[in-house]
C-alpha cells in the first residue's frame, strides 16, 4: 500500500514537472553581444517570449516531447533548434545576419539606378523628367550623369571617351535596335520612348552584367510597369504638338497606350532656328506606343510595340558649296517587344521574350537618294535559380538576326547596294555570392559567335563589393566587352573582327540620410578598332581592325535633399583622359566628342506658396578637339567651352492639370559644336573654315497637361 | 491575444508584436494576428527617426498584411491596414514614395468602400485621405467632413465581431472633426 502511495506521488511528481517545464537561454550575435527583441517560441505553439537587454528569456511550457524551438529577429536569420524540450535549458544560441538588400552590401560599380527601393538608385523615378534641359528626354536626364559628356549637336549618350554607338538601349532585357529617333546632322535627337510607360531605369558606364553584349562602353535597362496602379487618361497639348493616353484595367490584364503628334514648324515659323539651317519643312512625326500586360498567378506576360513616322526637309551651310546642302529624311520604324516571366515553386525563374524592328531611312542628300533597310531580331531564354540569399545563379541564351540593306542612287541612276546578314548566337552565365552582408562577389561569363564575321569570343566579368562602414561600400569591376563594326561598314567589308573594351572600374560610395557621394575611378582599354582610309566609309574604302586607344578618368557624383527643405540638388563631375585611333585617325588623339571635363549642376524646388517646382540645370563641358588641316599636328585644336543654363517651371493649377514652362540656354550662350574645314586650300594656301553652331542657341517649350483619372489626384507631373 | 493587447497598451512595441507573431504561427487561418503584427509595426513606425529601423518595420507589416490578406480576401479592415503601410511610406519620404504609392492608396480606399462602405475606419480612412489633398490645393473640405461626421455616427454603432476584431479610429476621428469646424 505504501509503495502504491508512493508510485502514484512519483506519477503526479512526474506530471507536474512535465506540464510546467522551464526553457530559457541567451541570444547573441556572432560577435556575442546580445540580441534584445528576439522572438523565441516553440513552434506551432502559444508558448514563448522575447529576449530582454541581456539577450536573456525565459518561458515555460506544458509541451512535451520533441519541440522546435525558433528564435528569430528583424535582419538575422531565422533559427531553428530541434530536441526534447527538457533540452532547452541554459542553452545559448548565435544568430547570423541575414543578407538582405535592404542593409547588404551592393553589386554596383559602373551602375546608376532610377526607381523606388533599390538601394543604387541615385535618381527618383521624378528625376528622370522633372530636370530642366530634358524637356522629358530621359535620355537628356541622363545626360546629368556623371561619365557622360555632353556632345551638344548629337543627343545620343556618349559614356567614358566612347562614341554613341557604344551604348546599347534595351526594354526589359531585350534589345532596341533604333532606340534614338532619326535626324539630321548637327540636329539633336531625342529618345524614341516616352517615360511614361517606364518603372525602372538602370544605366551602367561600365562593368555591366554578362547578360548584355554588343556595347562597349555602356548600357541602359528600361523596364515597363508590370501593372498600372488605375485606369486613367492623359491629355498633353504643347507648342510642338500633342498627345493622348490612356490606361485601361481588366482584373488581371491592363493596356496602355500613348500617341503624340509633334510638328516643329509653328514653333520655326515664330522662332526661326537661322544658324546655318534653313529648314523646308521642320521635323514633323506621329507615333504610338501601347503595352499590353497579363498577370497571373505566377506569371507575368507582357507586350510593348511602338510606332514612329517622321519626316524633316532641311538645308544646311557646308564651306565646300556655294549653296546650301539639301538634306531629306523619311523614317518608319515598328518595334514589337514581348517577354514572358514565369515564378517556379523551386526558386527557378524563367524569363523569355523576343524583340523584332523593322527600321527603314530614306534619305535625299543633294541629288542622290540613300535607302536604307534594317531589320533586327533578339530571342532570349534565361533561367535563374535562387539557391539561398547568398547565392544566385542564372544562365541564358540568346540569338540575334541583323539584316541590313542600303541602296545609293546617283543622279546619273547608277546604283550601288550594300548589304549584309548576321547571325549572332550568345551565351552566359552569372554568379551572385555573398559571403557576408559585407562583402559580395559576381562572377559572369559571356560567349558570342556571329556568322557575320565569322568570330568567337569569350568574355569573363567580375565583380566585387566590400561594406567597409554602415553607410559607405566600395566596389570593384572588371569586364571584357566586344561589339561588331557598325551596319554600314559591315555591309562594305566583313572581312573584320569584332571591336573590343576591357574596363576597370573602382568605385566608393557613401549614403548618409538623403546625401549620396559616390566617386568612380576607371581604366578603359580599347583594342581592334575599326580603321579605315577615307574620309567617311565608303564602299572602296580599305578597312582594318589595327586600331586601338585608352579611356580613363574619375567621376564624381553628390546628391543632397535634405539639408534645405524643398530644395533638391545633385553635382555630377567627369574627368576624362582618353586617346583613341581608329576610323581615319593619322595617329593617337582625343576624339572630337570627348571633352576633358564635364561639369553638371541640377537643383529643384519645389515652392508650396505657388503649388510649383521650379528646377535649374547649369551644364558645361570644356573645350572639345578639333582639326585644323592649317596646322601639321592632328586634332591639336579645341573649340571654346560649352555652356549652357536651363529652367523649367511646372505648375500645379490643380490636380489634374499642369502648365509646363521651359527654356533651354536661358542666357544665350553662344556654344561652338565644331568647326568644319574646306577640303581644298583658298588662292592663298590657307583651308577655309566655317563655324558650326547649334541651329538654335536657345529652345522655349509651352505645354499643358491634363490627366482624367477616376481618383481625380494623379497628374503629369511625374512625365515632364 | 488578450495578453499581446495588454503589452501593446503598454508600449512594449517589440514584446507585443513578437507575441501576436507567435499567435500568428500557431494559429494559422487566423487573420487577426497577422493583422496586428502589421499594426503594430506600422504605428510604431510613425515618428521614427531611424531609416533603417523604419524600413525593417515597414517591410515586416506589409510581409504580414500580404499573408492576412491571403487568409482573408476582400477584408476591408485588412485593406485599410494596408493603405495605412503606404501611408507611413508616404510620411517618412513623400519625394520617393508619394507619387508611386499616392494611386495605390485610392485604389485601397476605394475597393475598401466597395467592400464594406458602413465601416467607420473606411469611411474615415477615405475621407481623411481625401481631405488632405483637398486642402493642399485649397479646395472646400466640407464634403470630406461631413464623411468624417458619417463614420463618426458609424463609430458610435459600430459591434465588432469579437472583442479582438479592429475597433479602431474614433479617437483620431474626434481629433480630424475639430479641424472642420475652425
Amino acid at each position: 500500500m505504501k509503495n502504491q502511495i508512493t508510485f502514484i506521488i512519483c506519477l503526479l511528481l512526474v506530471s507536474v514537472s512535465s506540464a510546467q517545464l522551464r526553457v530559457n537561454g541567451i541570444v547573441t550575435d556572432k560577435s556575442d553581444t546580445p540580441i534584445f527583441g528576439a522572438n523565441v517560441y516553440l513552434e506551432g505553439t502559444y508558448d514563448g517570449s522575447s529576449t530582454d537587454e541581456n539577450g536573456k528569456f525565459s518561458f515555460e511550457t506544458t509541451e512535451t516531447g520533441t519541440q522546435t524551438l525558433v528564435i528569430s529577429m528583424l535582419s538575422y536569420e531565422s533559427h531553428y533548434e530541434m530536441g526534447d524540450v527538457s533540452y532547452f535549458k541554459d542553452i545559448s544560441i548565435q544568430l547570423v545576419e541575414a543578407v538582405n538588400s535592404l542593409n547588404g552590401v551592393t553589386l554596383m560599380a559602373g551602375t546608376f539606378e532610377a526607381g523606388d527601393n533599390s538601394k543604387v538608385s541615385v535618381l527618383k523615378p521624378l528625376d528622370i523628367v522633372t530636370t530642366a534641359g530634358a524637356a522629358g528626354d530621359f535620355v537628356a536626364a541622363l545626360q546629368t550623369l556623371p561619365g557622360t559628356t555632353t556632345v551638344n549637336e548629337d543627343g545620343r549618350l556618349f559614356v567614358r571617351g566612347g562614341d554613341a554607338s557604344e551604348t546599347q538601349v534595351f526594354i526589359d532585357g531585350l534589345r532596341v535596335f533604333q532606340p534614338f529617333n532619326a535626324t539630321a546632322n548637327n540636329i539633336p535627337t531625342r529618345g524614341r520612348f516616352s517615360p511614361f510607360l517606364f518603372k525602372g531605369i538602370t544605366f551602367s558606364t561600365g562593368g555591366y552584367s554578362a547578360e548584355y553584349g554588343q556595347a562597349l562602353s555602356s548600357v541602359l535597362l528600361l523596364n515597363t510597369i508590370d501593372v498600372p496602379e488605375q485606369e486613367k487618361t492623359d491629355i498633353s497639348i504643347m507648342s510642338v504638338g500633342g498627345g493622348i493616353g490612356h490606361t485601361k484595367i481588366w482584373g488581371n490584364q491592363s493596356l496602355s497606350f500613348n500617341t503624340s503628334y509633334v510638328n516643329l514648324a509653328p514653333y520655326e515659323a515664330l522662332i526661326p532656328s537661322n544658324q546655318g539651317v534653313r529648314w523646308n519643312s521642320p521635323y514633323e512625326s506621329i507615333s504610338g506606343e501601347a503595352v499590353f500586360r497579363n498577370k497571373s498567378d505566377n506569371g507575368i506576360f507582357k507586350l510593348y510595340t511602338g510606332f514612329n513616322h517622321a519626316d524633316l526637309d532641311i538645308e544646311q551651310e557646308n564651306i565646300n558649296f556655294e549653296d546650301f546642302v539639301r538634306f531629306q529624311l523619311t523614317n518608319n520604324n515598328l518595334y514589337f517587344n514581348s517577354s514572358y516571366k514565369h515564378f517556379f515553386k523551386s526558386n527557378w525563374t524563367l524569363t523569355s521574350g523576343a524583340s523584332v524592328s523593322w527600321d527603314a531611312n530614306d534619305i535625299g542628300l543633294l541629288d542622290n537618294i540613300i535607302d536604307v533597310k534594317e531589320t533586327g531580331s533578339h530571342l532570349k531564354l534565361k533561367l535563374k535559380k535562387g539557391f539561398s540569399n547568398r547565392f544566385n545563379l542564372s544562365f541564358g541564351a540568346e540569338l540575334f538576326n541583323l539584316d541590313y540593306e542600303e541602296t545609293f542612287k546617283a543622279p546619273n541612276d547608277s546604283e550601288f547596294k550594300s548589304n549584309y546578314d548576321d547571325q549572332l548566337v550568345a551565351g552566359f552565365v552569372e554568379g551572385d555570392i555573398f559571403f557576408s552582408n559585407k562583402f559580395a562577389m559576381k562572377l559572369d561569363a559571356r560567349v558570342e559567335n556571329t556568322s557575320v564575321l565569322d568570330d568567337f569570343s569569350f568574355s569573363p566579368r567580375v565583380s566585387l563589393a566590400y561594406q567597409s562602414s554602415e553607410k559607405g561600400q566600395f566596389s570593384f569591376a572588371y569586364g571584357d566587352f566586344y561589339q561588331n563594326p557598325q551596319n554600314n561598314i559591315l555591309g562594305y567589308n566583313q572581312d573584320l573582327e569584332p571591336q573590343k573594351t576591357s574596363h576597370y572600374i573602382l568605385n566608393y560610395q557613401y549614403l548618409d540620410n538623403g546625401k549620396t557621394f559616390r566617386v568612380e575611378a576607371y581604366y578603359k582599354d580599347y583594342d581592334n578598332l575599326l580603321k579605315f582610309d577615307t574620309e567617311l566609309p565608303q564602299f572602296n574604302s580599305q578597312f582594318n581592325n589595327l586600331g586601338s586607344g585608352y579611356a580613363s578618368g574619375l567621376d564624381i557624383f553628390w546628391r543632397d535633399n535634405k539639408s534645405i527643405k524643398n530644395l533638391d540638388y545633385w553635382v555630377s563631375y567627369s574627368y576624362l583622359n582618353t586617346e583613341r585611333d581608329f576610323r581615319n585617325f593619322e595617329e593617337r588623339a582625343t576624339p572630337n566628342f570627348a571633352a576633358k571635363h564635364n561639369l553638371s549642376i541640377i537643383t529643384k524646388k519645389w515652392v508650396n506658396k505657388l503649388r510649383s517646382q521650379v528646377g535649374l540645370s547649369y551644364n558645361y563641358a570644356s573645350g572639345r578637339p578639333y582639326n585644323n588641316p592649317n596646322t601639321t599636328e592632328f586634332l591639336a585644336e579645341k573649340t571654346k567651352a560649352f555652356n549652357n543654363l536651363s529652367f523649367n517651371w511646372a505648375y500645379l493649377i490643380d490636380q489634374q492639370k499642369i502648365l509646363y514652362f521651359s527654356i533651354n540656354n536661358v542666357l544665350g550662350f553662344n556654344n561652338i559644336n565644331n568647326y568644319q574645314y574646306a577640303d581644298t586650300p583658298n588662292v592663298n594656301g590657307v583651308f577655309d573654315r566655317q563655324t558650326i553652331r547649334p541651329a538654335a542657341d536657345s529652345f522655349f517649350f509651352v505645354g499643358f497637361f491634363w490627366t482624367i483619372s477616376t481618383d481625380k489626384k494623379s497628374n503629369q507631373l511625374d512625365n515632364l | 491575444m488578450q495578453k499581446a493587447m495588454d503589452l501593446w497598451s503598454e508600449q512594449k512595441i517589440v514584446e507585443a508584436s513578437n507575441m501576436f507573431e507567435r499567435i500568428a504561427t500557431a494559429e494559422m487561418d487566423n487573420w487577426l494576428p497577422y493583422y496586428y503584427v502589421a499594426m503594430v509595426n506600422t504605428t510604431a513606425s510613425f515618428g521614427e527617426k531611424d531609416e533603417k529601423k523604419l524600413k525593417q518595420q515597414l517591410e515586416k507589416a506589409k510581409e504580414y498584411i500580404d499573408i492576412a490578406k491571403n487568409i482573408s480576401p476582400d477584408n476591408a479592415e485588412i485593406l485599410v491596414q494596408e493603405a495605412m503601410i503606404n501611408t507611413a511610406w508616404m510620411a517618412f519620404d513623400s519625394a520617393t514614395y508619394g507619387m508611386t504609392l499616392s494611386g495605390k492608396n485610392f485604389q485601397l480606399y476605394k475597393k475598401a468602400a466597395e467592400l464594406a462602405p458602413e465601416n467607420p475606419r473606411v469611411v474615415f480612412g477615405q475621407a481623411e485621405w481625401n481631405m488632405g489633398a483637398a486642402r493642399y490645393f485649397g479646395k472646400d473640405v466640407t464634403p470630406y467632413c461631413m464623411d468624417i461626421k458619417k463614420s463618426l455616427e458609424l463609430f458610435a454603432t459600430f459591434k465588432p465581431e469579437s472583442q479582438f476584431h479592429p475597433n479602431w479610429g474614433q479617437e483620431r476621428a474626434e481629433q480630424v472633426v475639430k479641424d472642420c469646424k475652425s
